[in-house]
């Protein structure tokens, strides 16, 4: 024949309780959890709509100001009032920086070419 | 009783454990792979990847081709409820018959397109119809802002994107990209999770030599030049003629690569590489470059032409105005065809072949654009006996215009041959780059000297006495070629006395060259000669480009000017 003391009883009750209670907040918890996220994916779904929209009209926007900046619509747009204009070539000099840090003219404008020196 | 009471109730409770048991195995064991399967048809939704074409830029970082967002009109022809009066309402609203639209939907099916990409306003009125069974779909529509603007080199692409012509056929593989699936989650009234994922995916972005503003120059020349000569095509080329870099290529008739279906193939079709001529006297070149080289003639050697004609075969070829006696560069500056021919036959057919495929005829110069032909020049083998005259003025030969452009472009940058290309770079939408075609490479093909002595004969073309007087520019010199040929006539199967090719190739300043350009037209009215057609057009194409470059002018010299530095 066991004997159980009082102590033993109590303690064992507590523990199963804290137990019990540890288990279902763990599982509330869980679908808390869960359903926080499927809202924060919701959420993200809306953002991302909303991005995508923004980016469709991005795209508008963008097709609209290259058509506007085209060389024939400043020309026919400037062309009421006056010409477009190129520069003046007798006005161009051009200048590049040698070693000495100091400024000389170039006759040459075009990318990527060597550059000469007078 | 209470007993029996307890057993009833255990027994119960274990049978009906057991039911859950065997149930939950039917579902978890037994039939896991279909239920699993339908679960996730359920709650998991597969998206495509929307795919869109990389974007196409000029050298200066212009866009010439983007993507914009469309929507496209599809019907359930299951669930599709279109009465009498919608109908009329969708008609007026996509400007499509009636008719049109009911031979658009299906009697079976699920899906079918009633309206691809269509303009956001006409969306905004369908959507007002709320027609049930009626959808759109977001599609992206290629969108080229500056219209015509290097239609030839851009090309063009169908409805479904597909490459057809250009830079966007020749570099579909980069433009386009594959997109893939992503999978998104889904609830049970259909709206969309986010997985985080992006839904749409970017080809490559393409970099082009091509500058948008001398693209326009030239466009508009030629649109001046079409309308004041009523010809019926032109071709202009622009080239560095150091990298063989196209700066500007454009043809006429043109299009607008935005509705490709609405114009013939033939108005799509890239006339500078895909169309040869007979080049006339631009192909005394060839004659010129081979003489020198081979030291047969000196610039200042005396020939005799005052009887204004030769016999070559049997067939007699005249010089279009008397002359005595021409020196060299003479005959090239006024572009005796007697005096070349002389220096033809001095030459031998033989070096005149040698010579012209060492300066790329009958090859193709490997440019970066689909549809190029080779040209055709024919082995000495094949040669009549009227051949070697023929040929030295540039007839019984089949060029393109971009031949001829590099070939003079030898001359400009002292003697080599250089390979034409349009894509200088491809970039990775994130802006890596993924390729250079920078510097595509170049051989010598002719000396310093022959090079150098043929410029200077070139540079009194554009000068007084020349045939090319008329492409000289203020403030700096321009060294060039006319040409002037006779077209066959199909009727006749001769040449004809009406019909023309009127050409100009140079390349300014001719002292520093910074553009070699070809001009060639067809068919002017009320003119023929290069000199009096083409050259004018090359002075006018030039002289803008030049401004526009912001390259200075030679007759001013930069000691008058104060330099400051600030």
């Amino acid at each position: 024949m066991r004997y159980i003391g009082n102590d033993n009883i109590i303690g064992r009750f507590i523990f199963h309780s804290i137990l019990i209670v540890s288990l279902l907040l763990g599982m509330f918890g869980m679908v808390y959890l869960r359903s926080g996220i499927v809202e924060l994916e919701y959420h993200i779904g809306d953002l991302e709509k909303t991005k995508m929209d923004y980016l469709k009209e991005r795209k508008m926007l963008l097709a609209e100001k290259t058509n506007l900046v085209s060389f024939e619509r400043l020309e026919a747009f400037l062309s009421r009032s006056k010409e477009l204009s190129l520069p003046d070539r007798v006005k161009v000099a051009h200048l590049t920086k040698n070693k000495q840090e100091k400024y000389l003219s170039h006759n040459v404008s075009m990318e990527r070419k060597q550059l000469t020196e007078p | 009783m209470n007993k029996r009471r307890a057993i009833i109730l255990n027994t119960a409770i274990v049978f009906s454990f057991c039911l859950i048991f065997l149930r939950l195995a039917d579902l978890m064991i037994f039939n896991h792979g279909r239920l699993s399967e339908r679960a996730k048809q359920q709650h998991i939704k597969v998206e495509d990847v929307q795919a869109r074409r990389g974007i196409i830029f000029d050298r200066r970082g212009r866009e010439l081709a983007l993507n914009i967002e469309l929507e496209s009109l599809y019907c359930d022809p299951e669930s599709l409820n279109l009465d009498r009066e919608s109908l009329i309402k969708l008609s007026s609203a996509i400007s499509k018959e009636s008719k049109v639209i009911l031979s658009k939907i299906p009697e079976q099916g699920r899906f079918a397109w009633i309206e691809r990409k269509i303009d956001p306003e006409i969306v905004k009125k369908v959507k007002e119809l709320d027609i049930k069974g009626m959808g759109f779909i977001n599609e992206a529509k290629r969108f080229y802002p500056k219209r015509e603007i290097a239609s030839h080199v851009l090309g063009c692409v169908g409805i479904d994107n597909q490459a057809l012509e250009g830079i966007e056929l020749q570099y579909d593989s980069h433009l386009k990209t594959s997109g893939g699936k992503v999978f998104l989650g889904r609830d049970a009234n259909g709206n969309t999770l986010s997985s985080g994922e992006d839904t749409e995916a970017q080809g490559n972005n393409v970099v082009l030599t091509i500058d948008e503003g001398l693209q326009y120059i030239i466009e508009k020349e030629i649109d001046k030049a079409m309308s004041k000569w009523k010809a019926t095509g032109m071709s202009v080329i622009m080239m560095d003629p150091f990298t063989g870099e196209i700066l500007a290529l454009a043809n006429s008739p043109s299009y607008n690569p935005n509705n490709p279906g609405r114009t013939s193939n033939s108005d799509r079709r890239n006339r500078a590489i895909t169309d040869c001529y007979e080049p006339g006297s631009t192909f005394k070149i060839v004659i010129g470059v081979a003489a020198l080289e081979e030291m047969i003639v000196k610039p200042n050697a005396l020939f005799d032409v005052s009887k204004g004609y030769i016999n070559v075969g049997g067939k007699v070829i005249h010089d279009d105005h008397k002359h005595k006696s021409l020196t060299f560069r003479e005959i090239i500056q006024r572009s005796s065809n007697v005096g070349i021919i002389t220096v033809g036959m001095k030459l031998g057919e033989e070096k005149i072949f040698k010579y012209a495929k060492l300066l790329g005829f009958g090859d193709k110069t490997g440019i970066d654009l689909p549809g190029e032909i080779s040209g055709w020049i024919p082995s000495p083998e094949k040669w009549s006996g009227t051949s070697i005259g023929a040929i030295s003025i540039g007839y019984e030969v089949a060029v393109t215009p971009l031949q001829i452009l590099r070939a003079y472009s030898t001359i400009a940058n002292g003697g080599y041959l250089v390979n034409p290309y349009v894509v200088s770079e491809i970039i990775s939408p994130e802006g890596q780059i993924v390729a250079s075609f920078r510097n595509s490479g170049k051989k010598r093909i002719i000396s310093t000297r022959t090079a150098e002595a043929f410029k200077n004969i070139l540079k009194s073309v554009a000068e007084e006495g020349g045939t090319g007087i008329n492409a000289s520019i203020k403030g700096n010199g321009v060294a060039g070629k006319t040409g002037t040929t006779r077209i066959i006539d199909p009727k006749t199967n001769m040449y004809s006395r009406e019909k023309f090719i009127s050409s100009f190739v140079g390349f300014v300043p001719a002292d520093n060259p910074n553009l070699a350009m070809i001009v060639v037209i067809h068919e002017p009215k009320g003119a023929s000669y290069g000199g009096m057609v083409a050259a004018p057009v090359f002075r006018d194409i030039a002289e803008q480009a030049l401004s526009y470059l912001k390259i200075p002018r030679e007759d001013y010299p930069l000691k008058n000017y104060l330099l400051v530095s600030r």
